[in-house]
């Protein structure tokens, strides 16, 4: 799988399907949750049709929650039309604070994910030209190492240093021991190679640098190898 | 049907509002309700408390729902586990009903369902349980006959360990 199209072909269709997975998951919670406030407003009203007194902060608190549900549910549907609009361009200029935002969301609906804050220093979002479906995997499939480093109860840094001029480094650092034996598997490693980011271990201070380019030639090399396969 | 009065849950879900809506109408169909957040609290409750019936998510943080069927079924002989899930695959289910899983149902569900499966695997439990001590009311009898006392009392020490 040395060639970048069969692995955005193959490795790319598993994270499509991973996502959709814990994405419909998410939904199906989020319609549980309205569906059995429902069933309670409707016991508590079967309740009070048989002389039962209704307390109204039962009521308030149940419509509370069905609008917080809504909300969920609508700021989900939101990360899924954004992240499904990822593949309509290959090669594009997209934001990194958002990009790695939204990749961060998707991967909160895993239920083994750690607690992640991201702490973005820069007052400008840097464009970066990429494969922002590519970048979108590998942030993802190194969030997950980590998880399953940090356990859910676990919390993960991320900060941004946009110090030099040719692009962006992403630190992900954990308070705790974060065990980094088998990173960056070979997937992680041929993403990153076509995408033309380096990855730093430093587990002596307990952080994983990721160098982004904001143009690297291996993308440039990828625009063109993904031009050609997708035409021909 | 069985006495709902009888019925001793145990509730396992991860998403908190979820187990404490649902608690709070299964509480109304006047079930005994221990509720779990993960697999380990299950685990550990299922320790503490007795329990007629389980219901479990799939997935969850930590010790997912297969785990804890597994784990419960082999640790309590007459417990009924019904697997209620927003992540059931054929897999899985193939699974869960290898391991002794009652039934699966998929989130969201219906909450008379839900009641249903609940009461039907109850009355399971209560009838697995009758015929084992049938079983043994049996054993005791055929142990008791011709022997004295203390044979009788070493007969039944080594039922129990068999």
């Amino acid at each position: 799988m040395d060639n970048a199209t069969n692995f955005i072909s193959i490795e790319g269709l598993k994270f499509f399907g991973k996502v959709n997975a814990s994405i419909s998951h998410e939904i199906k919670n989020i319609l549980a949750i309205i569906s059995e406030t429902a069933g309670f407003l409707h016991d508590l009203t079967d309740l009070a049709k048989q002389g039962e007194d209704l307390k109204l902060s039962l009521l308030e608190s149940c419509s509370e929650s069905i609008a917080e549900d809504i909300q969920r549910g609508f700021d989900t549907i939101k990360q899924m039309n954004q992240f499904a609009h990822s593949v309509d361009v290959p090669i594009k200029e997209i934001k990194i604070f958002e990009t790695v935002e939204l990749t961060v969301k998707l991967s909160n609906f895993l239920s083994f994910s750690s607690k992640v804050e991201i702490e973005n220093g820069d007052k400008e979002d840097k464009p970066v030209l990429t494969c922002p479906f590519l970048m979108e995997s590998l942030i993802y499939q190194i969030l997950l190492f980590v998880y399953e480093s940090t356990g859910p109860d676990g919390h993960v840094l991320i900060q941004f240093d946009s110090q030099k001029k040719d692009g962006t480094s992403l630190i992900i650092s954990t308070p705790t021991n974060f065990i980094l034996d088998g990173f960056p598997t070979p997937d992680i490693q041929r993403a990153a190679k076509f995408l033309g980011f380096e990855l730093n271990i430093n587990s002596s201070n307990q952080k994983l640098d990721i160098w982004v380019p904001y143009v690297s030639k291996e993308i440039v090399a990828l625009e063109k190898e993904l031009q050609i396969n997708l035409k021909s | 049907m069985a006495n709902d009065k009888m019925i001793r849950l145990l509730m396992v879900d991860d998403e908190i509002k979820f187990l404490e809506t649902i608690t709070k109408r299964l509480k109304l169909k006047l079930f005994e309700i221990t509720s779990a957040t993960n697999g380990n609290e299950a685990i550990e409750a299922a320790k503490k408390g007795r329990f007629d019936v389980a219901v479990i998510d799939l997935q969850m943080p930590g010790i997912d729902g297969v785990q804890v069927l597994e784990i419960l079924k082999k640790t309590h002989k007459y417990l009924e586990v019904i697997i209620l899930s927003g992540h059931a695959t054929i897999e899985t289910a193939v699974t869960c009903t290898k391991l002794g899983a009652f039934k699966i149902l998929e989130k969201p569900c219906d909450f008379d369902k839900l009641v249903d499966a609940i009461k039907e695997s109850y009355e399971k439990r209560l009838k697995k349980k009758f015929e084992h001590d049938q079983e043994r009311m049996k054993q005791m009898e055929a142990l008791a006959l011709g022997q004295s006392p203390l044979g009788i009392l070493k007969g039944l020490a080594k039922m129990d360990k068999g």
